[in-house]
């Protein structure tokens, strides 16, 4: 089961590229740009695993909308284009799980998530591309419900490919996401386990190769 | 070296030299006195008993027929006259004395005359003498009568009277330099106050003033400093208020600036990374369009705030002119928004900046056709031109009542939402204002929530 995302923001352009790239990260994201309008809904529908609040909101402000989230016991990542440290304060005083400040990196915002869901245990494991499926918990890949043997950091490079999925990875960002900061620069060890991923999974057409920016794992 | 201690040292010693000299002065004077008074009485003494003594004499001894029996009488005569001051001497040789000196060692000898004996002043064993002495004859001798006059008393009275004079005049002195150090203390005690002040004042203690309230120069001195305190403060407090208000626009411009900047980000990374369909890269792109499009007249309306800030040029303005140039400005954006405007303008000329007044126009009308719902069925707007005030009125929604003090802050939205739907940058009403400002009028604000709203610049 996909994991289920309330995205209040009233600004369209950030919404609109906020809810795509949870789309590509399969997440299910659901989107409103009034404080109000997605306090009334929450009545109805409170079935979220997480919430991405703007702090400047029309019709209730996104402190306020804490309140119910706390009640409906949805974690919550403010996006604030508030530099002051005082809100920032204030947020993660009453609880918020995380803030992130705008303007910010959908790829990191991504990677913020995905932490926030694995420390409150509503991580939905499972990633699933093609006829591939990963379950993160278990360590476990399959294809076409074949088990299929991976080394540990082809593995870890699978997962960050699935975390941004359909979004162009840098070889530097895989690099960090997987070995940490040490091994920046050592580029090639990148490409080694992509094609050993290619070739183990028969992913060869959908790992793309994007020319000077990374490798795209694709799925439309 | 305390400017109070100098005067005081100074007044002090011209007030001793002063006191010194008339007491010297006083003293010698009294001496002088004195002694001319005792010289006086002397003389008289011995011209008395000379003269006396003579006359007795010559009637008694001058035919004496033996020497003995002249002398004997001689001696009879003078002791009838003398006292303990009186000498008698006859060739150098005593003839009565009660004194212990020899007055003729002394004194030259006027001879036989008659005329003044003038007193000699000696000192003989540490007694102040006074000695006057002169001849006269007795049946042809020869005999000089001298009169010795004791004076130490009256060398000691005075001796004793210069050391009260000195006496008194240390202690006149003492009390004057006293006295002359309080007056100084008193007079030189607001200069320290205004010295303390300005120190405080220097380090930032502006509200700081000081209580000096004499009628002379101090007096004044302070009252103009304390003017000058409150000048220095007013203008502290302006620059600090103007510093708050250009930090708090610097953060809405900060803010007001992300939020487009955020949008630009997020669809430009998609447009390079995404794998989009061609939907959503239409999508992106429309996004990117609008997101330049605000940050464009944010920029512009920015630069125009900044613009009108500084000296404005004035020109004599033919305001139906103006009026048509506004009312062609605007009409795209009254159509676009279904809204109406009619000019009723009863002034012929103004002086006023014809560039930044059409500006100021057209954000009032614009803002006053957004005041109206969008679906509302006529959307009347009047622009009217009295005297030297410009009016714009609409019956659209209304200001509440606690916004109407606010909308002129740069960013501030009565309705977030809607206004940034409307394409408003946030600025629309502080340029008004600062336009307004520039000119030295007054903005009213006339406003009913679901009446709607009048809002009128007076040129001065």
């Amino acid at each position: 089961m996909k994991n289920r995302i309330l995205v209040v923001e009233d600004d369209a352009a950030i919404r609109d590229a906020v809810l795509l790239n949870l789309q590509f990260a399969d997440y299910d994201a659901v989107a409103f740009d009034d404080g109000k309008k997605a306090a009334d809904a929450l009545e109805d529908d409170h079935a979220y695993d997480l919430a991405l609040l703007d702090i400047m909101l029309p019709g209730m402000d996104g402190f306020e909308l804490f309140g119910l989230m706390e009640q409906y016991s949805i974690p919550v990542i403010y996006m604030t284009a508030k530099t002051d440290s005082a809100s920032e304060i204030k947020g993660l005083r009453d609880g918020a799980e995380d803030y992130i400040v705008k303007p910010f990196d959908p790829l990191t915002l991504m990677v913020r998530i995905e932490k926030v869901l694995k420390r409150v245990g509503k991580w939905n494991a499972v990633y699933r591309v093609r006829d591939v499926v990963v379950n993160t918990e278990t360590h476990t890949v399959t294809k076409d419900g074949e088990p299929v043997e991976l080394q540990p950091l082809e593995f870890d490079v699978l997962i960050a490919l699935l975390r941004h999925k359909n979004m162009t990875v840098s070889r530097e960002r895989l690099l960090s996401e997987v070995w940490g900061f040490d091994y920046l620069g050592e580029t090639r060890m990148v490409d080694v386990k992509i094609s050993a991923l290619r070739r183990k999974l028969g992913l060869e057409d959908a790992i793309r190769a994007i020319p000077k920016l990374g490798y795209r794992l694709e799925e439309r | 070296m305390k400017l109070s201690d100098r005067i005081t040292i100074l007044c002090s010693s011209v007030l001793a030299a002063v006191i010194l000299s008339v007491t010297v002065a006083l003293l010698l004077f009294a001496k002088n006195t004195i002694l001319s008074l005792s010289n006086e009485q002397v003389q008289r003494k011995q011209q008395t008993l000379r003269t006396s003594f003579s006359e007795m004499a010559n009637y008694y001894a001058a035919n004496s027929d033996s020497d003995a029996v002249h002398t004997s009488l001689v001696r009879y005569c003078f002791t009838r006259f003398s006292d303990q001051t009186s000498v008698l001497m006859k060739d150098g040789e005593t003839v009565v004395s009660s004194v212990i000196v020899d007055p003729s060692a002394y004194v030259q000898k006027d001879g036989v005359d008659y005329g003044e004996a003038t007193p000699v002043a000696v000192t003989v064993q540490g007694r102040r003498l006074l000695i006057a002495g002169s001849s006269t004859s007795v049946g042809g001798k020869t005999y000089d009568v001298y009169v010795v006059e004791d004076i130490s008393d009256v060398y000691s009275r005075i001796q004793r009277m210069a050391w009260i004079f000195a006496g008194v005049s240390v202690a006149a002195i003492a009390l004057g330099a006293f006295v002359v150090m309080a007056l100084v203390r008193k007079s030189t005690k607001p200069v320290t106050a205004l010295s303390e002040a300005a120190r405080e004042i220097a380090d930032g203690a502006y509200e700081k003033r000081v209580a000096v309230r004499t009628k002379d120069e101090v007096g004044r001195l302070g009252e103009d400093f304390n003017r000058m305190a409150n000048a220095v403060e007013t203008k502290i407090s302006e620059l600090e208020e103007r510093n708050e208000r250009q930090r708090l626009f610097i953060g809405g411009v900060t803010h007001e600036f992300k939020t487009p900047m955020t949008g630009l980000l997020l669809h430009a990374g998609l447009l390079r990374r995404a794998n989009l369909s061609e939907d959503e890269r239409d999508a992106s792109l429309a996004h990117i369009e609008s997101q330049t499009a605000w940050l464009e007249r944010l920029t512009q309306n920015l630069l125009k705030l900044f613009t009108s800030d500084d000296e404005i040029e004035l020109q004599t303005t033919h305001i139906p002119d103006l009026l048509d140039e506004v009312k062609d400005g605007v009409e795209p954006k009254l159509m676009e928004r279904g809204a109406t405007l009619s000019v009723v303008c009863e002034t012929e000329t103004l002086i006023l900046n014809g560039d930044l007044i059409r500006s100021l126009l057209n954000n009032l009308i614009v803002n006053a056709a957004n005041a109206y719902d969008a679906d509302a069925k006529e959307k009347p707007i009047t622009l009217t031109v009295k005297g030297k005030t410009f009016s714009v009125s609409d019956h659209g929604r209304g200001i509440p009542k606690e916004a109407q003090s606010r909308i002129f802050e740069p960013f501030f939205r009565v309705d977030k939402s809607r206004s940034k739907k409307q394409g408003g940058s946030g600025l629309g009403l502080a340029l008004v204002k600062a336009i307004a400002d520039a000119h030295g009028a007054v903005i009213t604000v006339d406003s009913e929530p679901d009446k709607g709203t009048t809002v009128s610049v007076t040129l001065p």
